[in-house]
């Protein structure tokens, strides 16, 4: 059949064409995705087919139905409404905010070239070229203008200095500074940093913009800050917040344990129907009883924390979760280790409340802030508690993993692993960086591991490893 | 049934269901690419209300199916009615062939229909709710899945039942327990948050007519304003502002005072420690100011103070 020249015009355009429903669909739902929002290729389908049945020209309209149908929870629905803003834009407004881009970018490249100028100024004395790379250039243009100053400052005063080839010396001296502000602002600023990773980006810079925008509103946000917040970086007054939020979702899912694990009345109830068919060879007398059976178990939870240098900050909080739980779960042990094993379950039987608890704690126990040795701890743990464990217990071991003789330590957890329900392992070092420690490739045949640096990767992992 | 989205925007009105343009596209997604809808949000925001609001608004019947933890298939699918069975059985006990027996025994005048079968069953196109199903186990939710995708049940002893006309089915939960990603990719999605102000005070005036204007407002406003400056276990929702309200009423209190919000504390904070926090952090005197006070700044800022002033008599 003969198709019109139109309809093929139009289909060809459609098929390439940068601006049509598809497209555009395509690309939101790849934005969403970016952000962390599960979308199934299913549920654009239906996104396509809900736009088929709304009025396209009412913003509001097509909003609801692509909320309806992409976003399947309440915490992602901040997440989708900001990237829908930030999409969905009137062609005047990308074009404005496309200036505005330039115009930063502009500026930044501005910023460098002065920054540049500046360092090689300070050098010039010396007739020398150092080849600043662009991190030490980037971190000079970031330090406060005090900061630069002094720098600067502080190399002019070495003119006087009688040293051969001391221009190569300034500039090492002047690269070694530079890396360890580097290093300073990265530590002082690491979340910021790090939320500037965590939104990953596609490469295509429209849609990059409205990723990196919708990360950078959602943290605004003072309570979600919070909540996805990495604890190592909980400070000042923060810090009493944090712990009211830690108090309340910790009840919230105790809560939700002590309802679901509450000992029912009922007894074993029979299975009439299958106690019929099988006697209807005795004539129906039910002379075979059919019984339906289920029982829920409560976890017993064995909490082993790792309270080195490293993780002392971490262990705190979670610690403060895990007793949160105390009244829904019936039974938590609990041990910290560094450089050995420590049980400290006696501790929390006291009704103190967790603060004087978790003070006396750290006083009287020998772990806390030493280096880390998890196969010590592990064979400690083997020799003198290993009549807790049951097959129903779940096994949580908080730690980075950074350990000494991970192998070693890998033999004692597999040893552990046979003897346990499950073990679950919450590990504060986010997940791009677990290529590079070694420990969590030994670890990872006999333990779930699981990211773990905020509050709320900390509610989710356990929601949904303890209600499953 | 061929509605647009105003239509049924109007017929929900009619039910004195108030809902806001989000709410009506996604009820009427649901109903046009016919996929269950899913509801969550808080305890009282009216999730259970939407299925009921919609059964009246498309004029049909409401099958519920209330979940609860232990609940199963001979609950909420069907169950033969086995007393009967029993009876059959020793009627004719010793006159008849044992197979045509049990053939009889198993025929749809021994079938006790539980809510799902009754929805397939149905003639007319029914809303079928299953509420809260949160609190049933996963193996329920994951025989639900199946049931909900195609709408057909196989009972052994007389083969497959295929739906005559699809229910409008509505599922609601409160986020006890994480639902099956499976379930949730099937569903449209629907939160309902707590209210805004404008839209609390038309459900007010709707649902209880009888307040006055002024005391409508004023429940609203306090209700809203410790919603958001309180750090509460349970936030009062829709249901208990209704319930304040018609105390009120019953009261006949015609606006807010210090001793009357006293006096029926307990109806929208219905926890100790929230009452005390609310005594402890604004005091009853001071929520009333409050709600004078944003009353003041919504229409004339600008005489805020001369206001304040007033209170401090």
């Amino acid at each position: 059949m003969e198709v019109d020249p139109v309809t093929r015009a139009v289909a060809r355009v459609e098929g390439h064409g940068e601006n049509t429903l598809h497209h555009n669909l395509v690309r939101f739902t790849h934005i969403l995705r970016h952000l962390g929002v599960r979308v199934s290729m299913a549920e654009a389908l239906d996104a396509y087919q809900a736009l088929t049945l709304v009025d396209l020209t009412s913003r509001e309209q097509v909003k609801a139905a692509l909320g309806a149908v992409l976003v399947k929870n309440a915490s992602d629905r901040q997440i989708f409404n900001l990237a829908f803003d930030r999409f969905f834009v009137p062609p005047e407004e990308k074009t404005r905010r496309r200036t505005l881009r330039k115009q930063l970018e502009e500026e930044e490249r501005r910023r460098l070239t002065e920054a540049r100028e500046k360092l090689n100024q300070a050098l010039s004395p010396w007739s020398t070229e150092a080849n600043f790379n662009t991190e030490e250039i980037k971190t000079f243009a970031r330090l406060p203008a005090r900061e630069q100053k002094r720098l600067t400052e502080l190399i002019s005063r070495m003119h006087g200095n009688p040293v051969n080839n001391p221009g190569h010396l300034i500039a090492r001296v002047m690269q070694s500074a530079l890396n360890y502000w580097r290093y300073y602002l990265l530590k002082t600023q690491g979340e910021e940093a790090r939320q500037q990773l965590e939104a990953e980006l596609t490469g295509e810079t429209e849609m990059d913009d409205v990723i990196a925008g919708v990360a950078a509103d959602f943290y605004r946000d003072p309570d979600d800050q919070l909540l996805h917040q990495d604890m190592q970086q909980v400070a000042g007054t923060d810090l009493e917040k944090f712990t009211l939020t830690l108090e309340r979702l910790s009840t919230r899912l105790a809560n939700r344990l002590s309802r679901r694990y509450r000992r029912s009345n009922r007894r074993q109830k029979l299975d009439m129907r299958r106690t019929i068919r099988r006697n209807i060879a005795f004539g129906g007398s039910p002379l075979k009883l059919c019984y339906r059976s289920r029982r829920q178990h409560r976890p017993r939870l064995l909490l082993i924390c790792d309270v080195s240098a490293s993780m002392a900050r971490y262990a705190r909080f979670v610690l403060q979760f895990i007793y949160g739980l105390s009244s829904a779960v019936r039974y938590i042990e609990s041990f910290v280790f560094s450089e050995d094993l420590e049980r400290v379950t006696s501790y929390f039987r006291r009704d103190e409340g967790f603060v004087p608890v978790m003070t006396e704690l750290v006083n009287t126990s020998r772990q806390w802030g030493k280096t880390t040795d998890f196969n010590v701890a592990l064979k400690t743990f083997h020799r003198h508690w290993r009549h807790l464990l049951t097959v129903d217990t779940l096994v949580i071991i908080v730690s980075d993993t950074k350990t000494i003789t991970p192998q070693e330590a890998a033999r004692e957890l597999a040893a552990l692993r046979k003897r346990v329900r499950e073990i679950l392992w919450l590990n504060p070092v986010p997940r791009k960086q677990w290529p590079y420690l070694p420990g969590v490739n030994v670890f990872l045949p006999y333990a779930r591991m699981f990211e773990c640096y905020s509050l709320h990767h900390l509610e989710a992992i356990l929601r949904r490893q303890m209600l499953k | 049934m061929d509605l647009t989205i105003k239509q049924l925007q109007q017929r929900l009105e009619t039910q004195g269901y108030i809902c806001d343009q989000d709410l009506v596209v996604t009820l009427y997604l649901s109903l046009k690419l016919a996929k269950p809808l899913l509801v969550e949000g808080a305890p009282g925001v009216g999730k259970t209300e939407v299925a009921k609001a919609l059964a009246g608004a498309l004029n049909t019947e409401l099958i519920r199916l209330q979940c609860y933890e232990g609940l199963d298939e001979n609950r909420a699918l069907y169950e033969w009615n086995y007393q009967r069975q029993l009876l059959k059985i020793e009627i004719a006990r010793g006159t008849c062939e044992p197979a045509a027996l049990e053939k009889d025994l198993f025929d749809v005048e021994y079938l006790l229909e539980r809510p799902l079968l009754k929805a397939i069953r149905a003639e007319k196109r029914v809303v079928l709710l299953i509420d809260e199903i949160d609190k049933t186990d996963p193996e329920f939710e994951a025989f639900l899945f199946e049931l909900l995708s195609d709408f057909q049940v196989s009972i052994p002893e007389l083969g497959t039942l295929k739906a005559k006309q699809i229910p409008a089915v509505v599922l609601t939960s409160n986020g006890e327990r994480e639902l099956s990603d499976g379930l949730k990719r099937r569903c449209i999605y629907l939160y309902i948050d707590y209210p805004t102000l404008e839209k609390e005070i038309r459900i007010l005036q709707v649902k209880v007519p009888q307040a006055q204007e002024e005391l409508v407002h004023q429940v609203a406003r306090a209700v809203n304003f410790i919603r958001s400056h309180l750090d509460l276990k349970k936030k009062p929702s829709i249901a208990e502002t209704l319930d304040w309200t018609r105390a009120l009423v019953a009261l006949h209190a015609d606006a807010l005072t210090p001793e009357i919000i006293g006096q029926t504390l307990s109806l929208f904070l219905k926890n100790r420690d929230d009452q005390e926090t609310l005594k402890r952090e604004v005091g009853l005197n001071g929520l009333v100011e409050q709600i004078q006070g944003m009353k003041s700044d919504s229409s004339t800022p600008a005489r805020a103070t001369c206001h304040c002033g007033h209170h401090h008599h």
